[in-house]
This record gives C-alpha cells, sequence and structure tokens, in this order.
C-alpha cells in the first residue's frame, strides 16, 4: 500500500441515479404493499424498479468503465480468495467493485427481476391490470403471488448483506463507501482514470420517473369533492336499468358479481320476507332481474371481488347477506365500528361511501378511500406546499 | 296504420304518464276526492305500530318529522326523497310508483295492505303539503 493514490470518478451519475432512486423505490414497495389502497403506488414503485433494473442491464454493457458488467465479473475462486484476504494480511483494494461486492450486485439484479417479474404476473393474475391482463388467471396467481413474496425477503435479505459488507469494506479500508456512492469519487492508484459523468443521461432519468410520478398521482391534484380521482379503472361490467332501479330503492345497488347466482336465486325466492320487506315485484321484474343477477353472479368470477367471494363461500352455503360472506368479513375486520357510523357511512350496505367505483361493481384496490379520514386533507396540503414553491 | 301507430304509441306511455290527483282519488272512490279526509290521513300517519320485534314502527321511522326533508331508511341508511310536493314535485303522479310503495311500507309499517280509504286519506294529508 505504499503506492501513490489519487481521488477520480469511478461512478457515473446515471449509476448512482440508478442507486439511490432503486433504493427509495424498494423502500416504497415495502411501504405500500400491505394496505390495498396503496396498491397504486405499489405498483407505481414496481414498474419504476423494473425501468431502472432494465436501463442498469444496458448501462452494464454500453455505460462507463466501471458499471460494465465485463469490468466486476469475478469468479468463485477470486470472491473466496477476496473474502479470505478480508480477514488475513492480503486486504486488496479494488477501484471499482470488489469480488464480492460484484456478486452481490449480480445477485441484487436477478433477485430484483424476478421480484418485479412476478410482480406482473401477480398484477395480470389477480388484478387482471398491466400486460399480463387475461392472459394470467385467477387460480394461477398463487405461485407468482408465492414467488413474489420469496423474491421479496430475499432482495431484502440480499441488501442487508449487501450493507454489511459495504460497512466492512468502508472500515477495513478506511474509505467511505456510501459517500462515494453519492460524490461518485473513490481513491485509486495514478494509472487509474476518471470516467465520464454523463450528466445527461441520468437527468433524462430523472425526468422521466418525475414524468411518470405525474401521471401516476397528478390526478390527486385535479381531483374535486364530486369527482374523485379513481387511479384504477376497471373492466366495464354489465350494468342493467332496471336492477339499478329495483334495488336502489331501499339500498345502495350491489353488483350481482358479489353473490353466486344461488344466492340471487334463492333471494328472489324469498322477495316476500326480503329482509323484512315484502318485495312484491311481479314475475315480469323478477324474471328479468334473475336472468341478470345469474348472467353476472360470483360465480362466473369476471372480476377479482367475484373470485375472491366465491371462493370463501362453501359449496353448500347460499348466503343472502354480502356482509355474512367470509371473504368480506376478513377484507372489513380492521375498520373500527366508529367508522361505520360516520355520516358519511351510517351502514355497512353503504358500499360506495369508500369505494369510489362501487356503482361500476369493480371494487379496485386503490379506487378506496374512508371518508372522514386524512387523506384528502392530505392532498390539500401537498396542493398547498406546491402551490406555494410555483409562487 | 297511423292510428295503429298512435295507439302503440299511447299505451307506451301510459305507464309513466303523470296521473291527477283527480283521478288518484277517483282510482280509491267512485265519489272521488269528497270521499276522503286529510285528519284522518294525519293519523294514520303518525299512528305507532309495534312490530314482531317490539320496534314501534311509523311512517316517520324512514320518512323523518319533517315532510320537506330527506328521509332515511331506517335499516339501510339510504336517503329517502322528501315526501312534501313543495320541494319534491314527483311525488303522487306515477301510478306504478304509488301502488308499490303504498303496498310495501303499509305492509311493514302497519303489517298488512292499507284499504282504499286509508290510501285516500294519506294522499289528501301528503299533499297539502
Amino acid at each position: 500500500m505504499t503506492q501513490q493514490t489519487k481521488s477520480i470518478l469511478v461512478w457515473d451519475v446515471p449509476t448512482r441515479v440508478f442507486h439511490w432512486l432503486l433504493v427509495i423505490a424498494f423502500a416504497i414497495a415495502w411501504l405500500s404493499y400491505e394496505d390495498n389502497r396503496y396498491l397504486d403506488t405499489h405498483i407505481f414503485s414496481g414498474y419504476t424498479f423494473l425501468g431502472l433494473l432494465i436501463f442498469r442491464l444496458i448501462w452494464g454493457v454500453f455505460g462507463t468503465h466501471y458499471a460494465r458488467f465485463q469490468q466486476f465479473s469475478y469468479n468463485s475462486t477470486e470472491v473466496i480468495s477476496y473474502i479470505k484476504g478480508l480477514f488475513g494480511e492480503d486486504l486488496r483494494h479494488y477501484v471499482g467493485h470488489n469480488p464480492a461486492g460484484a456478486w452481490a450486485i449480480f445477485a441484487l439484479i436477478g433477485f430484483g427481476l424476478a421480484l418485479t417479474l412476478s410482480g406482473l404476473f401477480v398484477l395480470g393474475g389477480e388484478e387482471q391490470h398491466g400486460p399480463l391482463a387475461g392472459i394470467v388467471s385467477f387460480r394461477q396467481s398463487g405461485i407468482f403471488r408465492e414467488t413474489h413474496e420469496v423474491a421479496a425477503y430475499g432482495l431484502l435479505l440480499l441488501v442487508f448483506i449487501h450493507f454489511c459488507g459495504v460497512i466492512t469494506e468502508s472500515l477495513l479500508h478506511k474509505e467511505n463507501l456510501i459517500g462515494a456512492m453519492f460524490r461518485g469519487t473513490k481513491s485509486a492508484d495514478t494509472e487509474s482514470a476518471s470516467v465520464r459523468p454523463h450528466r445527461l443521461i441520468a437527468t433524462t432519468m430523472i425526468t422521466v420517473i418525475l414524468a411518470y410520478v405525474m401521471a401516476t398521482f397528478g390526478g390527486y391534484l385535479t381531483e374535486t369533492a364530486d369527482q374523485p380521482y379513481l387511479p384504477f379503472k376497471g373492466p366495464e361490467l354489465v350494468q342493467n336499468e332496471l336492477w339499478q332501479e329495483e334495488c336502489s330503492d331501499c339500498h345502495f345497488a350491489f353488483h350481482p358479481s358479489l353473490l353466486p347466482a344461488r344466492s340471487w336465486q334463492l333471494i328472489f325466492k324469498q322477495q316476500a320476507d326480503h329482509f323484512d320487506d315484502d318485495l312484491d315485484l311481479d314475475e315480469e321484474t323478477v324474471t328479468e332481474l334473475l336472468a341478470y343477477a345469474n348472467a353476472n353472479s360470483a360465480d362466473l368470477e369476471q372480476i377479482e371481488p367475484a373470485w375472491r367471494m366465491n371462493s370463501s363461500i362453501a359449496s353448500k352455503d347460499t348466503p343472502l347477506r354480502i356482509t355474512d360472506v367470509r371473504y368480506w368479513k376478513k377484507k372489513h375486520e380492521e375498520i373500527d365500528a366508529e367508522v361505520w357510523k360516520r355520516d358519511s357511512v351510517k351502514s355497512k350496505a353503504n358500499c360506495a361511501a369508500c369505494h369510489l367505483d362501487a356503482e361500476q361493481g369493480t371494487f379496485e384496490d386503490a379506487d378506496m378511500r374512508i371518508p372522514g379520514d386524512n387523506s384528502l386533507d392530505s392532498i390539500e396540503w401537498l396542493k398547498s406546499v406546491l402551490g406555494g414553491a410555483a409562487k | 296504420m297511423k292510428k295503429y301507430l298512435f295507439v302503440i304509441l299511447l299505451s307506451l306511455s301510459l305507464p309513466t304518464q303523470a296521473i291527477t290527483l283527480d283521478d288518484l282519488y277517483k282510482r280509491y272512490s267512485p265519489e272521488g276526492e269528497s270521499a276522503f279526509d286529510a285528519e284522518r290521513g294525519k293519523q294514520l300517519w303518525n299512528q305507532k305500530h309495534t312490530a314482531e320485534d317490539g320496534k314501534i314502527r311509523q311512517c316517520s321511522t324512514c320518512h323523518g318529522n319533517d315532510l320537506s326533508k330527506s328521509g332515511e331508511h331506517v335499516k339501510t341508511k339510504k336517503v329517502i326523497d322528501p315526501m312534501a310536493r313543495s320541494v319534491n314535485a314527483e311525488r303522487f303522479t306515477k301510478m306504478k310508483k304509488i301502488k308499490k310503495w303504498f303496498k310495501r311500507n303499509c305492509k311493514w309499517t302497519v303489517g298488512r295492505e292499507c284499504t282504499n280509504q286509508e290510501k285516500g286519506d294519506l294522499i289528501k294529508y301528503l299533499t297539502q303539503f
């Protein structure tokens, strides 16, 4: 280590921007996965993550010297000897990625691809959204969801290992590697030269992502109380005027895809005692309503809620209330009793109080807001901040 | 040909055609309006009935105490448009709806269908508003 050293630019700007945006996208994905209401955010982070990975794959071939995969392709012997060296006298310094770090990066990229690609399959299968909608079925989506979860935890573990490696290296070499990923510079021997920064490419990356942010979330800024922004648009389900009219006489007109055909048949059979009311619908009306219900019932599994509801009903059961279905109960168990009593909700039958697309019957995850919660306030806050920044 | 078309069009428009109050009273009694009494209608409207579940049911359970304001379905909490014609001109204009709601709501509230006399009395009382 008597060699003379100097500081050179090792990590070009696009590589650094890629790295930190990837960190942010991964964090957002973890924070937004659990609550269905944030599925739009989760998908946004997933696409961003995939886009960044694709950029990195290209940059790994055409990028600057230290960003190229070829530059840090080490075989297992080199990795083992490097790690052994860490604990011995033979502490070797690499200007770019060291062999252990290089392997971590390939593993991170591999798991990242498995994570985002399996995510696309889950999106296509469970939600019937994205490029794989209609290609992956509801029932096929289970395996992809498991893959997605395993990959997510695997990647988290890898991030942890990568982070420990960075700390260890930084301490052993007395070189701040985290700082290097911000500044881009590292100490090198006098023969190594700085890479080109490629600021224009980095600026383009950031611009594209900001445009994507606006395309995804811009609707929240322009929405009004009467016309809330719906991040997801579900498939066009069959509507029926008579159904709408007759059902909404007394309650929200629940779409027939929320209960199986046998439930609707029983409901109309018992129409003289329909939850304490005698509906007294004439035969013609019943025939039309029943035909509509049969042709759009939950057992046809046209949309995710239909599939979920139907799958949670035992074939021997014929529920008459949507709120009696196991899946419905599970999905609503975390809602406080106080929320149901709010003036804006009042009843469990009032689907549209929270589900902005309840009338269409699609019940998309992100099209959901609990009225009276501070969600709209935070939008107001964001608007005022943006308004202030514009001035 | 034109005549048939006219008859067809007329018959199509019949179910949704607005019914006048006079015609409505005549449906419930050959004597028309004079057979009915707003005061009796008022008593009916405010009469309390005990349902099988022990709860008191009356018209205001869902329609509320102020006829010029919206009511609320006691169970589903769905908003029910005001009964008063001064704010809701639709009231008592469509025979199909009048028949439907008298039947459904009398059964729920009183426990039986209302008689023609009762229906006429109720209409006479409610159309004052």
